[in-house]
């Protein structure tokens, strides 16, 4: 379903994404785990081309993209960003539109769907998340976790065919995790594709199908979270892993 | 007795000079406030778009632009405009011509305030438009110039209160605006010091209405800017 193929990303000197091979099956979640600086959030911004790759090539779907050739083509990036939808670590909601707006606002500017069939729609999405009764709020009404909800709810109205979330949970007090964590579970067992980087191991182990864990800029280890968790061998899990235990 | 005199001779003179300055004030002061302000916005966002274009020679046009109208005093502009033009065969009347200097002036000086705007609005704002699949303009229109616009209002409302000030400089090429009607009255009352404290009175009257109201709009638009 997304298949990378030995992605590659440079910022001038210093090689982040030093070749990266993943495949993401439909209607699994992928949780991507690794020290500060291992590359997590590089590769979820290329895979929304918020981040030109160097080298590789991205499919999701039937949209392929290869960056070992020429300049890529802007229709070519318009139509693989459209498969994805992201999360950010800090929500980055409109904050000049209310909940029921930031929602609405990318069917009708962009997929320029008629505004009754959107407003039902993020209606749904609202009620999904749980803040029905917040549509009309604005972001700075909103709790840190509200927030988050809301930025799922806007991503998902994008219908697009995988979520990425950076870290969608980090900048929430400790309270408030739970709330967000619930959703994904919920969207990861509708079958919603999903790729997740995250410290909430808990989540990892409980929701995902697939633990990706990323040191130096290349996948160290790769496996379901029994194999990763359970039983690994690698030196680096083990390391990464303990460090997470005695904090 | 002669100081009584003297004072009923300065109240009768402002009393009866009030309401022709404040007339003169809301006939020309304030019309030629709103429209160069209006047509300096306007100029100010084209500027301001050219300079945050990436395209090398709207860039420099815009920058050179800019430089010129920032760096020579509105009063020389003025004159250029008004006394200067008529030689190449450019005459235009005294309020059109105050027009389009404060016009231009304006519009230099705002457009670094708009693109100053547009520029301290939070890159995660365009990767959060760009997530959902917003083109470049989709995401200059509908998320960055929205929250641009209301941190621009404070600046904005300030250079508006000045430009209330400045254009008394339209004075000089003989507009009948605030500041000229009281020269005129001073002039055959010789009372300088009371008409002109009487025209600083009414200046302060119409930016004190102006303060009040871009404290309201600001207060309005508050919190509605990523942080
Ligand atoms: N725009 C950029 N320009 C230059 N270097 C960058 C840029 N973005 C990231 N880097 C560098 O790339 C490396 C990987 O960064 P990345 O943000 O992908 O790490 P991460 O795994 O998400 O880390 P963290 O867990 O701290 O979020 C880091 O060394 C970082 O400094
Ligand atoms: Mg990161």
């Amino acid at each position: 379903m997304i298949t990378l193929t030995n992605l590659q990303k440079r910022f001038g000197e210093l090689e982040v994404l030093k070749g990266i091979d993943v495949t993401i099956e439909k209607g699994t979640t992928a949780v991507i785990i690794g020290p500060s600086g291992s590359g997590k959030t590089t590769l979820l911004r290329c895979l929304n081309l918020l981040e030109t790759p160097d080298g590789g090539s991205i499919s999701i779907g039937n949209h392929k993209i290869d960056f070992s050739g020429q300049k890529v083509r802007g229709a070519d990036v318009a139509a693989l960003r459209k498969q994805t939808g992201m999360v950010f670590q800090n929500y980055n909601l409109f904050p000049h539109l209310t909940a029921l707006q930031n929602i609405m606002e990318g069917p009708i500017t962009v997929l320029r769907k008629p505004k009754e069939e959107v407003r039902k729609r993020a209606m749904d999405l609202l009620e999904k998340v749980g803040l029905r009764d917040r549509a009309d709020m604005y972001p700075h009404q909103l709790s840190g976790g509200q927030q988050q909800r809301i930025g799922i709810a806007r991503a998902m109205a994008m219908e697009p065919a995988v979520l990425l979330f950076d870290e969608p949970t980090s900048a929430l007090d400790p309270e408030l995790v739970g709330e967000v964590l619930r959703v994904m579970k919920d969207l990861a067992e509708e079958g919603m594709t999903m790729a997740v980087v995250t410290h909430e191991m808990q989540f990892a182990r409980d929701v995902s199908d697939k633990v990706i864990f990323m040191d130096q800029g290349v996948v160290a280890e790769m496996g379901t979270p029994d194999e990763v968790f359970g039983n690994t061998k690698n030196k680096r899990t083990l390391q990464f892993l303990n460090k997470l235990n005695t904090i | 007795m002669f100081a009584d005199e003297r004072t009923q001779r300065i109240i009768g003179i402002l009393s009866d000079s009030f309401f022709p300055i404040l007339k003169a004030g809301l006939y020309f002061t304030i019309p030629l406030t709103l429209i160069t302000f209006v047509l300096g916005l306007i100029l100010a966002f084209l500027i301001a778009i050219a300079r945050l274009s990436n395209v090398k020679p709207l860039e420099a046009a815009a920058r050179f632009f800019v430089w010129i109208f920032r760096g020579t005093p509105l009063l020389v502009q003025i004159f250029i405009l008004f006394y200067g033009f008529p030689s190449i065969g450019i005459t235009l009347n005294p309020f059109p011509a105050a027009v389009i200097a404060f016009t231009l002036n304006k519009g230099a000086y705002s457009s670094e305030i708009i693109r100053a705007a547009i520029l301290s609005i939070p890159k995660g704002q365009w990767e959060a438009a760009y997530s959902i699949s917003m083109t470049k303009s989709q995401a200059m229109r509908r998320v960055i110039l929205p929250q641009a616009v209301r941190v621009s209002l404070p600046p904005l409302g300030n250079s508006f209160i000045s430009l209330v000030k400045d254009t008394s400089l339209a004075a000089t090429i003989t507009v009948t605006e605030l500041f000229q009607k009281g020269q005129q009255i001073a002039a055959v009352t010789y009372e300088p010091l009371w008409l002109y404290i009487e025209v600083a009175f009414i200046y302060l009257i119409f930016s004190t209405v102006l303060s009040f109201l871009q404290s309201k709009l600001e207060q309005r638009y508050d919190r509605m800017v990523a942080k």
